[in-house]
């Protein structure tokens, strides 16, 4: 009998075109799909949560042995910077008060007066090609697909992507399907260590907008330009990298994403990239905080 | 599919799938040996092939993968695509005249796992991801693959039963 004959192909091909059928259902947006989604994740619960149980002892032993000795060290390392901190943190204090007082004078919104949920991570991703993670704070909680997350700092950490009363999910800012729109502020000076810059000369400020995309985790995610911006050619690295907002955007404005790390120049007109270090550090997530903010635009719907 | 209900191992499937992606979601998610997620319900839909044959492997293998999309949310037949072909490679090895023995089935369950798992970033270009997989395919690809390999012993055990694999069918053709 031959090893591939025609006739052993049929099963296979015929499971291969209901998927590419399914896929393109699904990828069209589907009632039906999202309500076998849901029947299945009903169902999928009580096995989860017996999975839980009877694993989460065997996880726990084997993190507390791979990593005690890491966590050590890095704790060390977090009190020593917990004390440098200390004197940057209040005068940042007063500089967000004062930000926030001419805000609010000036009727314009920012990070701080939204409400917010903080939630922690309760799983990772099962998949290798997925960055997302999720949490234990659902729409019971006020939590909608498309809210922004960020750390427990204020870093942009991903969008939520999938909701149930009690839990969520959260796509990182790494994965390849996420994207957001950015502003990228050049010409602010560094301020460096717990000193206070007193110069209170005004830099010249350039901003820059596009759109930044993930990458994958081991990738810094980047931001795309066209020549011929306004900023083309006076982006560099250390330049910031805030949300830009708009009506249509998810995330609102001026969530800290991250600093410029390279900046690429690609020839023609296919303008400059600049890749992103992230504020956040994902690779250490323990707790996000859901901003509860949705756009005008998914308001009006 | 319908003789498949009738013979009872799709409801087996079924509930083996149940269990299987409820440990990918939780242990094997927190496990992660080298940063890499061991991927359970490939090794199953591999092992599904390797123990019975190329068209039981890939009808199992969609299957689960299916549950798989339907459960952690990644696109529908996404999955159901990858698993489907991992088991039908891994049961194409069943061609071989050879004595299933069990390291034999250990190596069709992880080529099985590795096509499997290496179409994956394939599937996602196909459906519109720009650039999905970096570097750090290096690291995936064998370590699922040797996961896979290492499960075998029990998943190939799990799949007879769930595919209720006859004694007769686990014997070299022609075998007294």
């Amino acid at each position: 009998m031959a090893l591939y004959s025609p006739g052993r192909r049929r099963a296979i091909i015929l499971l291969a075109v209901t998927s590419v059928l399914l896929l393109t259902l699904d990828l069209r947006g589907n009632r039906l799909f999202d309500a076998v989604r849901s029947a299945a994740g009903a169902v999928a619960d009580p096995f989860q949560t017996a999975a839980d149980v009877v694993t989460s002892p065997i996880s726990r032993a084997v993190r507390s042995y791979r990593d005690y000795d890491s966590l050590l060290a890095e704790v060390t390392d977090l009190r020593s910077q917990v004390e440098a901190q200390r004197a940057a943190e209040i005068a940042a204090q007063n500089a967000i008060i004062e930000n926030q007082d001419l805000l609010a004078l000036e009727g314009l919104e920012s990070v701080a007066s939204y409400d917010s949920v903080t939630a922690r991570l309760v799983g990772q991703s099962p998949t290798n090609f997925d960055q997302q993670v999720e949490i234990d704070r659902g729409s019971v909680h006020g939590i909608r697909v498309g809210m922004a997350a960020t750390g427990t700092g204020v870093g942009l950490v991903g969008k939520v992507t999938r909701v149930s009363p009690q839990s969520s999910v959260i796509m990182l800012v790494t994965d390849p399907s996420y994207a957001v729109p950015v502003k990228i502020i050049a010409g602010i000076d560094e301020v460096g260590g717990s000193t206070i810059d007193t110069d209170t000369s005004v830099p010249e400020v350039i901003r820059e907008t596009g759109v930044l995309r993930g990458r994958g985790d081991d990738r810094l995610p980047r931001v795309s330009f066209v020549a011929g911006s306004a900023g083309f050619g006076r982006i560099s690295a250390g330049d910031t990298v805030f949300t830009a907002g708009g009506s249509t955007s998810l995330a609102p404005p001026n969530i800290p994403v991250g600093t410029v790390a390279n900046v690429i120049t690609r020839p023609g007109t296919a303008g400059q990239e600049v890749e992103v270090e992230l504020v956040s550090d994902l690779e250490r997530l323990q707790f996000v905080r859901i901003i509860l903010y949705q756009p005008p635009t998914e308001l009006a719907e | 599919m319908i003789n498949a209900l009738r013979h009872g191992w799709l409801p087996r499937v079924v509930l083996l799938g149940f269990v299987l992606v409820a440990v990918q979601t939780t242990l094997a998610a927190d496990m992660r040996p080298f940063g890499v997620s061991v991927q359970v319900v490939l090794a199953f839909a591999s092992a599904a092939g390797a123990a019975s044959d190329a068209d039981r492997g890939a009808a199992a293998g969609f299957v689960v993968g299916l549950l798989y999309d339907l459960v952690i949310g990644t696109p529908i037949g996404a999955t159901a695509l990858t698993m489907a072909v991992a088991g039908h490679v891994a049961g194409l090895g069943r061609r071989f005249r050879v004595e299933p023995v069990w390291w034999i089935l250990a190596v069709f369950t992880a080529v099985g796992a590795l096509v499997g798992e290496g179409l994956v970033p394939v599937v996602r270009l196909f459906i519109g991801e720009a650039d999905p997989v970096g570097w750090r395919i290096a690291a995936v690809l064998p370590t699922v693959t040797v996961a896979a390999a290492m499960l075998s012993p029990v998943m190939v055990p799990a799949a007879r039963w769930a595919l209720s694999v006859r004694e007769s069918e686990l014997k070299v053709p022609g075998d007294a």
